[in-house]
């Protein structure tokens, strides 16, 4: 067996555990956190909830919010300048996959200096980061938990992936009460974007037992929990969902991804699709694709889904009806034409999805004409 | 844009862990210890600088508090631990601030300020020189004053014996030429007080016996004391410009004991022995002029004897002192010179004795001899328990002498 790496950080869960926000920062050092956070969640009063909180802390803040989804590098050299001149020392971020990867990114610069450009790639951090705290207020993005983040190169119309270990948080504070202000289709699209990256994790090159064992437990309570979750929004499914999301996001981090994140960031970068949607469009197709070089794996998850024992081939294949079957019952598109009207487009989507690091890990070879023929089955 | 792309053992990551600020702080570390290091040899540097300046140094505060010091101070001052107190109560038992401080002008005027005072110290006044320069930040806005206090008690003690020196010798001079004008009325006082001498016997046949012997015993008291005026005159042209001296090597205790034989000739009534002769006898020859010195030997004696007349002994001590000196010191233990005297005593014409006893010329000579020898004279005494002339002459090699 070969020599395996599995790195986390601390983890505090459950409803009420952003309370600690205040005592963890202070822990990290902090007299004057850096917010970051979104106007969706200034809206929904979680950022003036937590600012209460580090006031109740007696720890001062200066406060960032101009991110968009797919946050620009733009807005991650505007954040890092701002950090500095405010002289702040803890990051703490709230929100979704966006503001904690710009906070990731800003913690970056603030530190390292340059262009976020200059980090694409792998391990290419040379000096520490500010301590940071993430508050993940979706059940989907894994970013909290993630050596990764993605900065969209505005020049190059790219999203960029920065890989280290430098990256990875060092407290994540997950309250699934912070769901409960959610909309269902932020839910179900955050639920399937975890529900990707525990399937492309598993399926993954590098996934390990201890990789593997997350992936699938995020699989079993997506597919229990999510409806129930969007029908009662109780606390009991929301918490699942966090559950499910934070182990996705331990299996995506160690494992990486695979095909469908490659081609998610490309399309990302050159439309501006928001990245949930992209999933249920392609997840069908690219595991068909991958089912020759996985075959085992795959019916190992449709004997999970469906409970049925057939021949492996049948299995595996059973095991996308029923995702395919799952994500009929939601009401999302599933066709790429919505989301690129213009087929030509897929030419160069793919040929920039071929060059994504997710791409490395995906369980079969793929050319970039690979990845056009599984678009042009999806669209 | 290059960018390498990642490998699969890249994204595993095992030889990279989330980057931490250890090696940052131990880099600080080793930068700090260096620039420490740095700082103290400095330190070490200016201390080296402040230690080498040989004045009294203190810095004050704004509000006269002593800030620092360095070591001189504790060679003058008595506070053990002055840092913290007020300047003008550890540096002159004042309780307020002295008139003309300094270091308020300094202050003040934002300049440099220098002023002599004399501050008593153990119960002698030293004269302090002492200079007051604002301490300035940066930004050029005083914080303090730079104190140093030069002693120069030594430099006024050599600039009084200079300016004495200078007196002495102008009053020398001013009595030689007096004493030239004198000559000539003296001698033709004498010369005719001779004539009518001569005179006499024709005069004693006219006269009456009796007027007679009167005019004859008037003019010889008229010559004898023209003979005292004529050695007075001949002792300040002595003063004034010192004879033709006679140098040649000599026994400085020879003419000590030639001296005395002469003084104990004088002196029968007194006990056999209350001169006492300490002689040290391998004494170095030394070259001078023999009369002069037993001039010099007589005078001191003569004083001796004066002050012991009632009671008490003389001792003659002679010594080397070093190579390059012998010394003389007569000490008596008789009544002793006050103190406001000691400082004129070598001035022409200064004299304690009644009048008609001393002309006042008598130490003002010894000091001229001895300082035409090139050598030292000085006293020491205490009122009722004796005084101590020293004579010190520099014993001369005979090759420097040929040179000379």
């Amino acid at each position: 067996m070969r020599v395996i790496k599995f790195s986390i950080p601390e983890i505090i869960f459950g409803i009420g555990s952003i309370n600690y926000v205040g005592l963890c920062a202070k822990q990290l050092g902090a007299k004057k956190i850096f917010l970051v956070s979104d106007p969706g969640l200034e809206q929904a009063g979680w950022v003036s909830k937590i600012i209460d909180l580090l006031q109740k802390d007696d720890l001062q803040y200066a406060y960032y919010s101009d991110i968009t989804t797919n946050p620009r590098d733009f807005q991650v050299h505007l954040g890092a300048e701002k950090y500095l001149s405010e002289q702040a020392d803890v990051v703490v971020a709230l929100g979704g996959g966006s503001p904690l990867d710009a906070a990731k990114g800003i913690a970056l610069i603030a530190s390292n200096g340059g262009q976020i450009r200059d980090y694409e790639g792998a391990n290419k951090i040379q000096k520490p980061l500010p301590p940071m705290l993430f508050i993940p207020s979706t059940a989907g993005s894994g970013s909290d938990i993630s050596q990764f983040a993605i900065i969209t190169d505005v020049e190059r119309q790219i999203k960029m992936s920065i890989i280290s270990r430098t990256l990875v948080p060092n407290i994540s504070i997950i309250d699934p009460y912070l769901l409960t202000t959610k909309d269902e289709k932020l839910i179900i699209s955050s639920a399937i974007d975890a529900l990707c990256h525990a399937i492309e994790s598993y399926l993954s090159k590098i996934a390990s037992p201890f990789t593997e064992s997350q992936s699938l437990l995020a699989i079993q309570i997506i597919f229990k929990n999510l409806k129930p979750a969007i029908e009662t929004r109780s606390l009991d499914h929301l918490c699942q969902l966090s559950i499910a999301s934070t182990s996705a996001g331990m299996a995506f981090s160690n494992a990486s991804l695979g095909a469908v994140h490659a081609l998610a960031h490309a399309l990302g970068g050159m439309f501006d699709t928001m990245h949930g949607l992209v999933h249920p469009v392609l997840l069908p197709h690219v595991m068909k694709f991958n089912l020759p070089s996985c075959k085992e794996k795959m019916a190992h998850i449709g004997k999970i889904l469906t409970g049925e024992n057939k021949p492996e081939y049948n299995t595996a294949m059973s095991a996308i009806e029923a995702i395919e079957r799952f994500f009929s019952t939601f009401n999302i598109n599933c066709r790429l034409s919505k989301i690129v009207k213009d087929k030509s487009k897929l030419e160069p989507v793919c040929k920039m999805a071929h060059n994504d690091a997710c791409l490395l890990t995906n369980p079969r070879e793929a050319t970039w004409e690979d990845l056009l023929a599984i678009c042009e089955e999806a669209w | 844009m290059s960018q390498i792309k990642p490998s699969l053992q890249d994204l595993i990551g095992i030889e990279y862990i989330k980057l931490g600020f250890y090696r940052e702080l131990q880099e600080k570390i080793i930068e700090l210890q260096s620039s420490n290091l740095q700082l103290d040899i400095k330190q070490q540097h200016l201390q080296s600088i402040i230690d080498g300046i040989t004045d009294v140094m203190a810095t004050v505060s704004l509000d006269f508090k002593i800030t620092s010091i360095n070591r001189f101070y504790y060679d003058f001052f008595e506070e053990k631990d002055p840092i913290g107190k007020l300047c003008f109560n550890v540096f002159r038992q004042r309780n307020s601030v002295c008139p003309e401080c300094p270091i308020f002008t300094a202050l003040q005027t934002n300049q440099v300020q220098r002023q002599i005072v004399m501050i008593p110290i153990r119960g002698k006044i030293h004269h302090f020189e002492i200079t007051a320069s604002p301490l300035r930040k940066s930004d050029s806005y005083p914080i303090g004053v730079l104190i140093l206090k030069r002693d120069v008690t030594l430099e006024k003690e050599y600039q009084a014996k200079l300016y004495q020196a200078e007196k002495m010798s102008t009053i020398g001079l001013l009595a030689a030429s007096v004493a030239h004008e004198m000559n000539n009325p003296l001698t033709a006082i004498s010369g005719f007080a001779q004539g009518l001498r001569r005179k006499l016997p024709v005069l004693k046949k006219n006269l009456d016996k009796s007027v007679s012997d009167e005019i004859e015993e008037y003019l010889n008291i008229i010559l004898k004391e023209c003979k005292r005026c004529k050695d007075i005159v001949q002792n300040l042209l002595d003063l004034g410009r010192i004879r033709q001296q006679k140098m040649t090597l000599l026994d400085l205790n020879s003419i000590i004991i030639d001296t005395v034989q002469l003084i104990r000739h004088h002196s029968k009534k007194r006990k056999k022995d209350f001169i006492k002769l300490r002689l040290y006898k391998q004494l170095p020859m030394i070259y001078g002029d023999i009369s002069q010195l037993k001039q010099v030997v007589l005078n001191l004696l003569l004083n001796a004897l004066d002050a012991t007349e009632k009671k008490g002994d003389i001792i003659i001590t002679t010594s080397k002192v070093g190579k390059e000196l012998v010394e003389m010191s007569i000490q008596d233990s008789g009544v002793g010179i006050p103190k406001e005297y000691l400082d004129r005593l070598f001035e022409p014409f200064f004299t304690t004795k009644p009048l008609g006893r001393g002309t006042g010329i008598g130490l003002s000579t010894c000091y001229n001899i001895i300082k035409n020898h090139e050598g030292d004279i000085f006293v020491s005494s205490e009122l009722g328990k004796g005084t101590t002339f020293t004579v010190q002459l520099p014993i001369k090699s005979i090759i420097a002498l040929s040179s000379t």
